[in-house]
């Protein structure tokens, strides 16, 4: 949001041209370049910059990967899925024009000598394309490639740029797996990079709408007043989707709901909603305000966390009408696992403003609509006049997907002669007001990284701070003695019934999507 | 009533009075089917014979992005008899969001004789409350500029380009921006039409280290289309503001402006076939930095050349030059112009 510490002196013709700071020329390493993320989300997204004009011309884009393959059939194979891929159709002079400047350098990830070769080949793209010396990396592969990769980056050198020049690194998720493996990869990368050079991406953060709940709080005094313990009953985070573990069996079997949403998505959702206001609008000043929510969540000790926290997993079920098989039947699943695929949480922020303010949060799969949404429930009005007998809260809907908007629901008169109150919904849906198609989160971070703004980007102690209140669940669920159980729901239901009680224990329940 | 789909009539005659109602019955048809967006009240005024037919189509084609109540008027100041007509319609597009029918409402007024005077208190009586107020002023400036209607416009919009006399023109718009109540922001769609060529030269210069190529400037040449030489000269005028040269010399195909060590920069101006700015090329002593429409049309080419250096040219969107993209872009904008005014104040006096 604001120009960060090493951003260069400004261009004059560039003045009202653009709010937003400028990406610089780079050359763009992407290791890990035949992958998934490349093919679906980073090219699409640079190629969606370029379309739109954003990206700075003298940008080159360098796959690094295993495989074999020349410039010309990873440019092919480039565009196919650009085509498939991109948020707008893809313009054969455009892409002509885009694709000069991608190339393909075959390594190994842990053969020194590729990277030496790298890093003559971007100083002759350098001379080449006027890219500067300005290099951004990044780490699509798997995150045990991180060490070798980051090992022999600096072995070439290629983590520290000449003077005027910058060189940067972009982390994809899961930022580890505990406490201990993420200080252990902040370690590996700190020794190549500085925390300056890094930047944790997740992409939740680069939705319009997680960026629009800042300006939100921060723009408009209505909510200022109200958004504390003294109005403010209770919070709601959801993250639903429809979707089963699909091709990442692999993957989330080792991992589970809890660290692959909460301990990123959602807390980081929860620090925009929860945070200070910040004493500007930098990059740290924002982390700073960020990280305190973290640091502020009451952590559950061992014996608190079946009170406090439902896990589930999906039996199978049906979604939309169409059955869906259960977790376990699901391919590459051990037929008796336990990771779940549901988690509930009833969390308390221990700060001034959030005291006594439980914070809900449910994430799921298989569940009946896909739906990422918060929800600021307000107190009840006191039970007199018009709300003897009424049950009905004020509450505001920040949605962040689909749909991205607002609402805020209110009570109203029903007409006629009665005295009859209805809650009424006003709503802000963006498609409905702004015709423009938001970017890509994608395509928003990454034109933050060329330009030097990290703020929405995860830092180390967001992180580490994170995981410290994650790992007491885990430890709780994988101890041998007095596990909370792992409960079951069938597809296409809300959670288990247990998430239901969670809520009900305290009188409340969970909003209906 | 008519359909409430997209259409290009002026849509259902009404009584002035019955404006309000008549809209509610609109909505009230629609049965909750469509959506009724606006984030902005967009008036727009004319003289032209026709400018009611022809807005509505731009309306329609500029609330497919920019939800907005339209307030168009056909104006004709030199009938002897007055007449008042209005129309109300409705613009629908489906919403890319949820495949909803977005619906913008749209007032048309037809105006003839001494009734042309009521202008402010027909616009202000049909304000979408709350919301910001752009005018859009399709025709020349005249005295006097109406102080009632100026106080309630937030941005005014107009192209500079078919003013006949520039300086006098822009003297009426500043002297009722400065007596306006309210801080009113100037909107010139010829400007506008500067903003992508603007933005393609200038990102050359996003590295601090090319930032020396500024003193080094020693020509510019612009290459216009007929009837956009104003256009070219506003492009000069802006250069000539962001890197504080001063204007020396004209000639009806070369300025001359001094810079800063009285280094002298000549601007070349070319009529050309094609686009409004064709091709912009910046010389240094070293460097030319070239600004141009590729074979395609609407993308713009950007190079620089050196010795030793492989040219490697880019392709940038390089927008459109009819009123419906000119006021999209225009429309997605905030803020104040400065930088449109220190162009101007750089060239007023060229043009």
């Amino acid at each position: 949001m604001n120009r960060a510490a090493d951003q260069p002196e400004p261009n004059p013709l560039r003045e009202g041209l653009s709010a937003r700071a400028v990406p610089q020329p780079c050359s763009i390493v992407i290791f890990g370049a035949t992958g998934d993320l490349t093919n679906r989300k980073l090219i699409p997204a640079l190629y969606n910059l370029a379309a739109d004009g954003d990206l700075p011309p003298a940008v080159a884009i360098v796959g690094f990967a295993r495989r074999e393959k020349s410039d010309e059939q990873f440019r092919a194979e480039l565009e196919k899925a650009t085509r498939k891929f991109s948020r707008q159709p893809v313009r054969d002079e455009m892409w002509k024009t885009f694709a000069q400047a991608i190339s393909y350098h075959q390594s190994e990830f842990e053969d020194e000598s590729g990277y030496k070769k790298l890093a003559k080949r971007l100083d002759r793209i350098d001379k080449e394309h006027g890219t500067r010396g300005n290099r951004l990396f990044y780490f699509a592969a798997a995150p045990d490639q991180f060490e070798p990769i980051l090992k022999h980056l600096k072995a070439a050198g290629l983590n520290e740029a000449c003077k005027g020049s910058w060189a940067r690194v972009i982390v994809e998720k899961p930022f580890g797996s505990d406490l201990g493996s993420a200080r252990e990869l902040n370690r590996i990368v700190r020794n190549s990079f500085t925390e300056e050079q890094t930047y944790r991406i997740d992409h939740f953060l680069g939705k319009e709408t997680a960026q629009n709940i800042l300006v939100l709080r921060f723009a408009n005094a209505i909510f200022a007043p109200l958004w504390n313990t003294h109005y403010v009953d209770q919070v709601q985070i959801t993250a639903a989707e429809t979707l089963g573990v699909e091709t990442r069996a692999g993957f989330y079997e080792r991992t589970g709901a809890l660290r692959d949403m909460v301990q990123n998505h959602l807390l980081q959702l929860l620090c925009l909603v929860a945070m200070e206001p910040p004493t500007d609008l930098s990059a740290d000043s924002i982390r700073d305000e960020k990280v305190k929510v973290v640091r502020s969540l009451r952590r559950l000790p061992r014996s608190e966390v079946a009170a406090n926290v439902v896990r589930g997993q999906y039996t199978e079920g049906a979604i939309h009408g169409d059955p869906v098989l259960g977790y376990r039947q699901e391919q590459n699943v051990n037929p008796g696992s336990q990771t779940e695929t549901f988690v509930a949480l009833r969390l308390f922020i221990d700060n001034w403003r959030w005291a006594d303010v439980p914070i809900y949060m449910r994430v799921g799969k298989r569940l009946p609509k896909s739906a990422t949404e918060i929800s600021i429930h307000f107190k009840k009005a006191p039970p007199v006049l018009f709300n003897k007998g009424l049950s009905d809260q004020n509450v505001l809907v920040i949605r962040i997907q689909p749909d991205e908007g607002i609402s805020l629901r209110i009570q109203a008169k029903v007409p006629g002669t009665s005295f009859r109150i209805e809650p009424v919904k006003m709503d802000f849906h963006y498609g409905t007001s702004f015709g423009k198609a938001s970017p890509e989160a994608y395509e928003r971070l990454l034109l933050d990284a060329m330009s030097g703004d990290a703020t929405l980007f995860a830092r180390r102690d967001e992180v580490e701070e994170a995981w410290a209140f994650i790992d007491p669940i885990e430890e709780a669920w994988h101890s041998k003695k007095d596990a909370p159980g792992l409960f079951f729901y069938a597809a296409g239901s809300w959670g288990p019934e247990d998430a239901d009680d969670l809520l009900a224990r305290d009188g409340r329940a969970w909003r209906r999507l | 009533m008519p359909p409430i789909t997209e259409t290009y009539s002026l849509g259902l005659p009404v009584e002035i009075g019955e404006i309000d109602q008549e809209l509610k019955k609109l909505w009230e048809k629609s049965e909750g089917a469509m959506t009724r967006a606006s984030l902005v009240n967009l008036a727009v005024y004319s003289e032209e014979l026709g400018s009611l037919e022809k807005n509505t189509q731009l309306i329609a084609k500029i609330t497919e992005n920019h939800a907005c109540r339209a307030i168009v008027i056909g104006a004709d100041c030199r009938a002897k008899e007055n007449r008042l007509e209005a129309w109300i319609s409705a613009h629908c597009h489906v919403s890319r969001a949820d495949s909803k029918q977005v619906c913008s409402e749209q007032i048309s007024f037809l105006l003839q004789g001494p009734c042309t005077t009521l202008l402010p208190s027909i616009v202000f009586s049909h304000l979408d409350s709350d919301l910001p107020f752009y005018l859009w002023w399709q025709e020349e400036f005249s005295e006097p500029m109406d102080p009632q209607l100026w106080a309630w416009v937030d941005r005014v919009i107009y192209d500079s380009r078919t003013w006949k006399d520039f300086r006098a023109q822009l003297h009426l718009v500043e002297t009722a921006q400065q007596e306006a109540r309210q801080r009113i922001v100037l909107c010139d769609l010829n400007w506008t039409r500067l903003d992508k060529v603007r933005f393609a030269l200038a990102q050359f210069f996003d590295h601090p280290a090319s930032h020396h190529h500024f003193s080094k400037i020693k020509k510019v040449r612009i290459d216009f289309a007929s009837g956009y030489r104003s256009t070219a000269i506003l492009f000069a005028g802006w250069l000539a503001a962001q890197l504080n040269w001063r204007a020396d010399k004209t000639t009806a195909h070369e300025l001359q402006f001094i810079g800063p060590a009285d280094r002298k920069i000549d601007i070349e101006l070319r009529e050309r076939p094609g686009e409004p700015v064709r091709e912009i090329a910046l010389e240094t002593s070293e460097m030319e930095f070239l600004v141009t429409h590729a074979e395609c049309g609407d993308l713009l080419e950007v190079s620089r050349r050196k010795t030793g250096e492989k040219h490697v040219p880019q392709l940038m969107p390089a927008g459109k030059n009819d009123p419906v993209s000119l006021m999209s872009e225009e429309l997605m904008r905030g803020g104040p112009h400065h930088v449109y005014l220190h162009a101007v104040n750089c060239i007023r006096d060229l043009l």
